[in-house]
């Protein structure tokens, strides 16, 4: 059953990144899929409006203003108005947030409950419990997570990370990893793919390195702590003084070039160490095949999307074991190392000896990783989140206890798997947030309903004009092309 | 956490999944015992304020658990057989299981949660004595304000004050001269091994004294209880007034000859300002001195480095830990500036102004200082402050020696200030150490895979 679809996050193009990227692939497999889907996020610098992107995708940039790292100022009610607007005009069922930093997406799922949508929320980060930030982020998340119909995160350590952050019950989050385009992220001598669907399929050719050949470690990535830039500067110089033909290429920009930077001048490594700079996503492959090892030192990380895409090009990768990075890849293409500077410099000896006596097939990791990864995969399991919260998976397939026992469960949850619209039940569940901040979201939660009648009011529904839909290809012709 | 196991017998995700039934998500085992590092779902649930718990559910093999998901104890018999069905699951990404997206394995999730890893239970006796670093200094500030009241009231001489100030500046300079002498010809010391982290993470956090003791009161007892002379401070960070002895010049008397500059100095400075200072606050009424005087008097307070200075083994600039935190002490003496510029008279604003230098500045070296080097010099120098500011306070806010009735004579009122003193201040340590070993229960830190881990360094390339 085809579903219309909303994505609301803050961060989408024209801004790079990965959450960016993500939304844009769900949605254009979604509308592969039959379904209808538009992306709610705020303007951008020349991005004003209504815009179509490939494949009908609707984009609405709402006016907001943008306060901290394309992030929208948070006015819990302001959004409203033009999101009743939209969602009436394009006949909306499903309102689908992501990422937890924005709050247009907050927004989003509050008012949607509010409406009587059901609403999804996508979580793409982790968060500790101990700062400051974390703790207002997590009040936040907890206040709009009250009341949502199902959770998805990248990764089972995000899940973890999100049940707790959140109190929810572990049943209504989903793990639905990312996945890349593998076909953007090919091994240096595979060709492109059409010449393989004639039936020719290139047979990879082993990539023998000899135990003379220089071997090149690539690392992108944005030069923050966070990304672990300090256990680089503090590796490099021993593994470039342990290996002997061991070249580095480093892409990407932040605060912390700079100590990269003063590393290389103070030992003297230029020749060695090849700084490129912020490069564009499109650029990554490029950079990526001229290596043979990716080096992944980062500190934190929901699910490490680049390891993936460094292992589609045919990359040995090192990384550090933290957050969901140990449930991404299979062992035979990565070696995991342990935070610490000491630990890494071993763990890049391990790989440098892997590649040297070819125990490491590197150029079979571009096919596995297409079988593991695909955002046709992702979009089709997002579509049983879809179904079972719109009730068309039973409750008991969808949440997987046995029916007698619901009857215990129904208080908090509507029948077959769906949740109460109800205020009062609503009220319910924001009150349980906290001593204070639940009344807190009590009182939010009435005067978004308050809202919601007098827009009612002033502008009723079938003053709304209804969007056209963008013409859909014909089912037979979906049908080939998924075939392809 | 090592996803090195074989992928998976089990098949594809595009055949239907079959209905999974409650059962497959229970734990394998009960869980009977309450292990403090290691929680289940439920306890994730419940220790947040969950927004939808429902009812209490006691299970008979379990320890009590407000659950919103009751429904799962009844199913707790025939778990194991749809387990065994369907293949183990797996906490990985890369493997297509034929478990559904929200299938939750209740035997590893949140296995690696932490609560209070780093917990330590705090002891009574250490943390009273932790404590009397804060005694010190507020009481210090007591006695500072005591002689302000005393010149602008009741008439004690200016001079007094700061010669009784001077003379204790210079006694103490002569106990630390002398250590750092005795340190001098000793060969150095082993090192005291305390976590370098204690004194940093304390020394600007604006929160209530008994969370300040308490967080450095580990290291502190360590330091001040084995007071293992461990530390040779550089003496170039203590001015002070004496003038130095002529010898031939060696490190130390350079030193000396230095401080006795800088001393001279100041006092020169002080003597040419004091008549701008007197004239400093004319125009402003008393009141607003009085609450300004004592906001920034709060701020002394609550912004003093009461830490220990780290002392590692990398740390070769202890010497620099040994000055207190400048915001504290700027705000003290603005204080006392501001307070100074009230005085009639050009030589009360000297004195008292040199005064404030002595007791905010040079007072809390030789504090810091002494804690580490002699436990029972720290005790000794504890009891008289608090002495002094108790019996302060008292002869100020009396009335003694006016002649009325048996019971009065010249020092009552500071004989009742000093008790009342030291019974205040024994039971605000005694009581403050008691209810943060009360509030101990409440503490609830969090930790587990997603916290950013911190890299492990061995060379420092820089400071970062």
């Amino acid at each position: 059953m085809p579903y219309n679809i909303a994505m609301v996050s803050d961060f989408f193009f024209p801004q790079p990144g990965g959450v960016e990227s993500h939304i844009y692939q769900l949605s254009s497999k979604l509308i592969d899929r039959g379904h209808k889907v538009i992306i709610i996020t705020h303007a951008y610098d020349g991005r004003t409006g209504v815009r179509y992107l490939t494949n009908g995708l609707k984009v609405y940039h709402v006016p907001f203003l943008v306060i901290y790292r394309a992030s929208t100022f948070p006015t819990v009610f302001s959004f409203f108005p033009i999101f009743r607007n939209i969602v009436i005009r394009e006949q909306i069922e499903i309102v689908h947030g992501h990422q937890s930093l924005s709050s247009l997406c907050h927004e989003a799922i509050l008012h949607a409950r509010t409406i009587g949508l059901r609403t999804v929320f996508t979580d793409h980060s982790l968060f500790g419990f101990a700062d400051a930030a974390s703790i207002l982020t997590n009040k936040l998340l907890k206040f709009t997570l009250s009341d949502v119909d199902h959770v998805i995160c990248v990764s089972h350590t995000s899940k973890e990370n999100t049940v707790l952050r959140a109190s929810l019950d572990p049943l209504m989050v989903s793990v639905i990893p990312n996945a890349v385009v593998a076909e953007n992220f090919r091994p240096l001598n595979q060709p492109s793919y059409p010449s393989e669907t004639f039936g020719n399929h290139v047979v990879p050719m082993p990539q023998h390195v000899g135990p003379h050949d220089t071997i090149t470690i690539v690392v992108v990535s944005r030069l923050f702590y966070n990304k672990g830039t300090d256990l680089l500067v503090a590796a490099i110089p021993r593994i470039l003084a342990s290996h002997l033909s061991v070249r580095f290429i480093i892409a990407g920009s932040g605060p912390k070039a700079i100590d990269l930077e003063q590393m290389l001048e103070r030992n003297a490594l230029q020749d060695r160490v090849e700084m490129l700079g912020a490069i564009r996503h499109e650029e990554v492959r490029d950079v990526m095949v001229r290596g043979h090892i990716y080096l992944h030192p980062s500190l934190t990380e929901a699910f490490g999307t680049v390891i993936v895409e460094a292992a589609s090009c045919g990359l040995y990768v090192v990384c550090t074991q933290v957050g969901g990075i140990p449930e991404v890849l299979p062992a035979h293409m990565t070696v995991f190392a342990k935070p610490e500077e000491d630990d890494l410099v071993v763990a890049i000896g391990k790989a440098i000896a892997a590649l040297r006596s070819n125990k490491v097939r590197t150029e079979r990791f571009h096919d596995q990783v297409k079988m593991m990864y695909s955002w046709t995969d992702v979009a089709e399991r997002t579509e049983r989140v879809y179904d079972g919260i719109s009730g068309i998976l039973s409750e008991a397939d969808f949440y997987g206890y046995d029916a007698a026992d619901a009857a215990s469960w129904s208080a908090t949850r509507g029948k077959a798997g769906v949740q109460s619209f109800a205020l009062i039940d609503r009220l319910k569940r924001y009150y349980g947030c906290g001593i204070w901040a639940g009344k807190l979201f009590c009182l939010c939660v009435v005067i978004d309903y308050l809202l919601f009648l007098v827009l009612e009011l002033l502008a009723p529904r079938d003053a709304i004009d209804i969007a056209r839909n963008w013409p859909k290809k014909g089912k037979e012709e979906r049908v080939s092309r998924e075939r392809e | 956490m090592v996803p090195n196991q074989a992928p998976p017998t089990t098949a594809t995700v595009t055949e239907p999944l079959p209905p999974l039934t409650r059962s497959t998500t229970l734990p394998a085992y009960p869980r009977t015992t309450t292990d403090r590092s290691l929680l289940t779902p439920e306890d994730a649930i419940y220790q947040g304020s969950p927004p939808r718990r429902l009812t209490e559910v006691r299970v008979p093999n379990g320890p009590s658990i407000a659950a919103r998901l009751p429904r799962e104890r009844h199913t707790v018999r025939n778990r194991s057989a749809s387990r065994r069905r369907k293949g183990v699951w797996k906490k990985l990404l890369w493997v297509k299981q034929s478990y559904p997206d929200n299938y939750t394995d209740q035997a590893t999730f949140l296995e690696h949660l932490q609560r209070n890893p780093r917990l330590q239970p705090y002891d009574f006796w250490p943390l009273v004595a932790d404590s009397t670093v804060i005694v010190q200094h507020v009481c210090s500030v007591i006695i500072f304000i005591v002689c302000f009241v005393g010149i602008y009231e009741k008439g004690i001489s200016p001079g007094a004050v700061v010669g009784w100030g001077s003379f204790g500046t210079l006694l103490g300079w002569g106990i630390w001269d002398w250590w750092v002498g005795q340190e001098d010809s000793k060969p150095s010391p082993p090192i005291l091994t305390q976590p370098a982290s204690a004194s940093s993470s304390v020394s600007n956090l604006n929160i209530p004294q008994n969370g300040l003791a308490a967080r450095h009161s580990h290291s502190a007892s360590a330091s001040s209880i084995h007071s293992t002379a461990s530390q040779v401070p550089t003496p170039r960070t203590a001015p002070t007034n004496f003038s130095p002895n002529s010898n031939p010049l060696s490190p130390r008397t350079s030193l000396r000859l230095s401080t006795a500059k800088s001393a001279l100095l100041i006092y020169f400075t002080l003597l040419g300002l004091s008549p701008i200072l007197k004239s400093l606050t004319e125009s402003t009424s008393a009141d607003s001195i009085w609450a300004m005087s004592f906001m920034l008097f709060a701020i002394n307070i609550f912004f003093f480095d009461y830490g220990t200075p780290a002392v590692s083994s990398s740390s070769m600039k202890a010497g620099i830990k040994n000055i207190p935190a400048s915001l504290s002490t700027n705000a003290a003496l603005m204080a006392s500036t501001v307070l100074a510029s009230r005085l009639p008279s050009t030589g009360q604003v000297f004195s008292l102004t040199l005064f404030s230098i002595e007791v905010f500045g040079l007072f809390p070296v030789f504090r810091r200082y002494a804690r580490q080097r002699t436990w029972r010099g720290h005790v000794a120098l504890t009891t008289a402050l608090v002495l002094g500011a108790g019996g302060g306070i008292g002869v100020i806010l009396g009335r003694g020696g006016d002649g009325e009735g048996i019971w009065d004579w010249p020092w009552k009122s500071g004989l009742m200030g000093l008790v009342i003193g030291v019974v205040i201040t024994g039971l605000a340590m005694g009581g403050c150490s008691w209810w943060l070993i009360g509030l101990q229960k409440y503490k609830n830190e969090i930790h587990g895979p997603w916290d950013p881990a911190r890299p492990i360094i061995r060379r420092h390339w820089e400071e970062y």
